[in-house]
């Protein structure tokens, strides 16, 4: 067989003191649709940054038809034929199809004129090359998620047409969106592109792939076929069976902390893309961690945000108690009078005062307590920071050192900790090990269980499946805002994937 | 990042790898650096008479700490509000509305000097807040709002003042000022320390308190810190928001009173530009742009270092032209050293 249409051998990424890939080997072939899994932290992102531009190695190489590439910036991996689609995409809303399709490339009348028929017949030209029919002139903003999707990929195309990475484009679509994507990628592939596959879902690689690789802790931990069984993968990815990565559930649990029924959060104002809570009915005992499972879009940062009141504004209505009374939590001071802490999805900005010291971020929501008639005390400040310091291994142990430089797991640590800090009753977490190392998930995961077994209710909303299943006692689904199916904790995973996906089990 | 250190309030801590970057100390303390910088070249340019170096002469320090005082209590005033991330563009107006109604409340309203100076620093307060609550309640840029509110402030004063010169002439009895307002004309100490100095630095004594040690300081810090997480963690942050756009409007307010007790007069035009060289003091003191971190000693000295330099320039016959120029490359200087240091700890921009 001849040279593989794109390889890397012996990548080496390192940031500070953080390294991201320690020697990876990968190849992709013309014409093959290569899996590439791994869990946050795992490495595939830095690799895939690699590939298209965005970071160059520090060491190893890459090769494309067997000769030695380097790429300085996106722009020469374009060059050299990569194009990339980043989960975040690059379309902007406000202009149409054929003019993102073109944006920095825009066909030109003579005399310095946008030629913006031409641009639409070939945009249309493009769109249907792959079987698609959008209509040029329509606005990005007006398209679903999987139509800006295919957009995204034709843009990426017309750019550089032999190899495609793409970041966990399914994150977002519905399971019809899924499949026709799965379409037009078969369709690429067979007209001889590579396509790199970037995803979190398991069930999707026998459908898709040709060839799987699960990276873990910035190496690969193996390359197997997609139709290994899925015990095999998990295997790969966590590096350990799973059952092992979990503290033991706790037995009994106390009174309800969190009591809804049928409560629903009414919006001051529409707002397009905001999933608000609707009937939801669910309990989080004393003692007890509930997990929210669903789909993207399914409502479950919604639930959590409009609890705590950072979400839109608007009211609860039907039954919301905390601790056996009926309470309005309309706002944070409210939430937090209640006794709730929530920590966000997003650490860094919505989380950490990523640039000012570690104390200062871990002390931040006891300030009032630590600050007898407003003037600060080191005192209380040195306790309360020793004190987290005692709970959470944070790493370096060095409160001095401005959290921003800490690792991803550290950060999580500080920003748990500190809302531990808080004596609160209800700990609402959101996606608590996005971007996290499996080690440090493993040891937020068991202080997560002893604080539940000192009393403390937590409902934690993930998209880690397995996360779920492993560390709750019960985990809920949510669809479309409501409460529709409820599971003990160690259920198996499709189960909980087809409630979520509104499959029958 | 404040000053303080926990890690000596908490006692030994395990060695953990801490890397003392020699540029984020320069940064930390390159406003005094400057200054002694800017003293240094003072006294090698500075011209002589019979062998007496000019620029270290009691006097003409004086005068250089005496000019500073103005901008130098805006600039006080000023930190709290970047440190937030935000900005106060009306301070200069402020200023000149400030010294208006102090001439116009003693002499034609005949108002004795303490409920005079009480309705002022009140004026300025209310003045800011309105700003902060138009800014923080409707949610728009504070850019925007002070410089509606630097156009306001004018535009007031000069409704006050007719456009006219308001004289302040000193005495008993009505349409004169009490002789003591002139103090903050003079210098106290044998004649050596300028009152307008005492009032800056005693300010700023009291600034750097506020900042550093009281539950406030602390809140202040934690909304340019990361405003969303500030407000997760229970931080009342429109309180502070419009708290810190009181303390401009105050530092305005008492700036102006100084300014017409110096110069014995209330002008509806001083003040132009004391925001922009307010700001430059502040950010060559460190405080960052982008909110979170900055220093009230980084702001005095940055403060004192801007009006020395302007001092040596100007003993040595060198045209406004080029002041401007050296002020500019100097700005320039302090937020490259800021954006390599915030480059190097990896976070961005």
């Amino acid at each position: 067989m001849s040279a593989p249409l794109l390889s890397v051998t012996g990548a080496v990424k390192r940031f500070g003191g953080v390294q991201a890939l320690r020697g990876v080997d990968f190849d992709l072939r013309a014409g093959e649709i290569h899996a590439l899994l791994g869990e946050n932290g795992a490495g595939k992102s830095t690799l895939m940054n690699l590939l298209s531009g965005v970071y160059t190695p520090d060491e190893g190489t890459i090769q494309i038809d067997g000769k030695h590439v380097t790429f300085n910036n996106p722009r020469e991996a374009q060059a050299a034929g990569i194009a990339t689609i980043f989960q975040e995409l690059d379309l902007v809303p406000k202009l149409d199809v054929a003019a993102n399709l073109f944006l920095g490339r825009e066909l030109m009348r003579p005399g310095g004129f946008l030629d913006v028929s031409a641009m639409r017949s070939e945009a249309r030209k493009r769109l249907e090359a792959i079987e698609l029919a959008i209509d040029p002139a329509r606005l990005v903003a007006d398209l679903s998620i999987g139509q800006r999707q295919v957009v995204a990929i034709v843009k990426a195309l017309s750019y550089a047409s032999r190899v495609l990475i793409m970041d966990e484009p399914t994150a977002a679509l519905t399971v019809a969106e899924v499949e026709r994507l799965f379409d037009v990628m078969r369709k690429l592939a067979a007209s001889g592109v590579g396509i790199v596959y970037i995803s979190h879902r398991l069930e999707e690689v026998p459908q898709i792939a040709d060839r799987v690789t699960v990276m873990r802790d910035g190496r690969v931990a193996g390359i197997t076929e997609p139709h290994a069984p899925q015990a095999e993968l998990v295997r790969l990815l966590v590096g350990r069976p799973l059952d092992e990565l979990f503290p033991a559930r706790a037995k009994a649990t106390g009174r309800a902390l969190l009591h809804l029924r049928d409560a629903t959060f009414h919006l001051s104002r529409e707002s397009a893309g905001w999933q608000a809570p609707t009937g939801v009915s669910l309990d989080v005992h004393e003692g007890e961690i509930v997990g929210l499972a669903g789909i993207m879009g399914a409502g479950r940062t919604e639930l959590l945000s409009a609890l705590y009141g950072t979400g839109l504004s608007g009211h609860w209505q039907g039954e919301v108690a905390v601790g056996g009374h009926p309470v309005k939590l309309h706002s944070i001071k409210a939430a937090r009078n209640a006794g709730i802490a929530f920590v966000t999805d997003d650490r860094r900005g919505s989380g950490l005062m990523l640039r000012m010291a570690v104390g200062l971020n871990l002390v931040m929501s006891v300030i009032s307590r630590i600050s007898p008639f407003g003037l600060m005390s080191a005192r209380r400040q040195a306790e309360a920071v020793k004190q987290s310091f005692g709970q959470f291994d944070i790493r370096p142990k060095n409160p001095d050192i401005a959290v921003g430089a800490l690792s991803g797991g550290n950060q999580q640590k500080v920003v748990l900790a500190k809302e531990i800090l808080g004596n609160p009753r209800l700990l609402l977490l959101d996606e608590p090990t996005r971007g996290v190392d499996v080690g440090a998930k493993g040891e937020i995961y068991a202080r997560l269980r002893q604080l539940a077994a000192q009393g403390l209710g937590i409902l934690v909303a993930s998209s880690e499946m397995p996360e779920l299943i492993g560390l709750c006692d019960r985990i809920v689904v949510l669809r479309q805002g409501r409460n529709v199916a409820e599971f003990i904790g160690g259920v198996d995973e499709h189960t909980v994937l087809d409630a979520a996906n509104g499959r029958e089990a | 990042m404040s000053e303080q250190k926990i890690s000596e309030a908490i006692g030994p801590v395990p060695a953990a790898p801490v890397h003392r970057d020699p540029l984020a100390l320069i940064v930390r303390f390159q406003s005094l650096i400057g200054l002694v910088l800017v003293a240094i070249g003072g006294v090698i340019f500075s011209p002589r008479r019979h062998g007496e170096i000019l620029f270290l002469d009691p006097d003409n320090i004086a005068n250089i700490v005496r000019a500073v005082s103005e901008t130098g209590i805006i600039a006080i005033g000023m930190t709290f509000v970047i440190i937030t991330a935000g900005i106060d563009l009306s301070v200069g107006a402020v200023l000149g509305l400030s010294s208006v109604v102090t001439a116009t409340m003693m002499i034609s309203g005949g108002f004795g000097l303490i409920p005079t100076i009480l309705a002022v620093l009140i004026m300025g307060i209310v003045f800011g807040t309105i700003q902060g609550t138009i800014s923080s309640r409707f949610r728009l840029e504070p850019f925007i709002v002070t410089l509606a509110g630097l156009q306001a402030a004018r535009g007031l004063a000069l409704v006050v003042s007719g456009n006219q010169y308001i004289n302040i002439s000193y005495g008993d009895g009505p349409g004169l000022a009490p002789p003591v307002f002139a103090i903050l004309g003079e210098r106290l100490f044998n004649n050596t320390v300028p009152v307008a100095t005492i009032v800056f630095i005693v300010f700023a004594a009291i600034a750097t308190i506020v900042l550093n040690t009281t539950r406030f300081g602390r809140y202040v810090f934690a909304v340019g810190g990361n405003e969303r997480a500030a407000r997760i963690s229970g931080v009342p942050v429109s309180m502070v928001k419009v708290s810190v756009y009181a303390i401009t409007g105050f530092a305005a307010a008492l700036a102006g009173i100084v300014h017409a007790g110096q110069f014995n007069f209330g002008s509806a035009n001083d003040g132009m530009g004391y925001e922009l060289t307010a700001i430059a003091a502040v950010v060559i003191g460190g405080t960052s742009l982008f909110g979170g971190s900055g220093s009230m000693v980084g702001t005095v000295a940055g403060t004192i270092m801007l009006g020395a330099l302007a001092n040596i320039l100007q003993l040595n016959n060198i045209t406004p032209a080029l002041q401007l120029l050296a002020t500019a490359a100097i700005i320039v200087l302090a937020a490259v050293l800021q954006s390599l240091v915030r480059r190097r700890e990896g976070l961005g921009r």
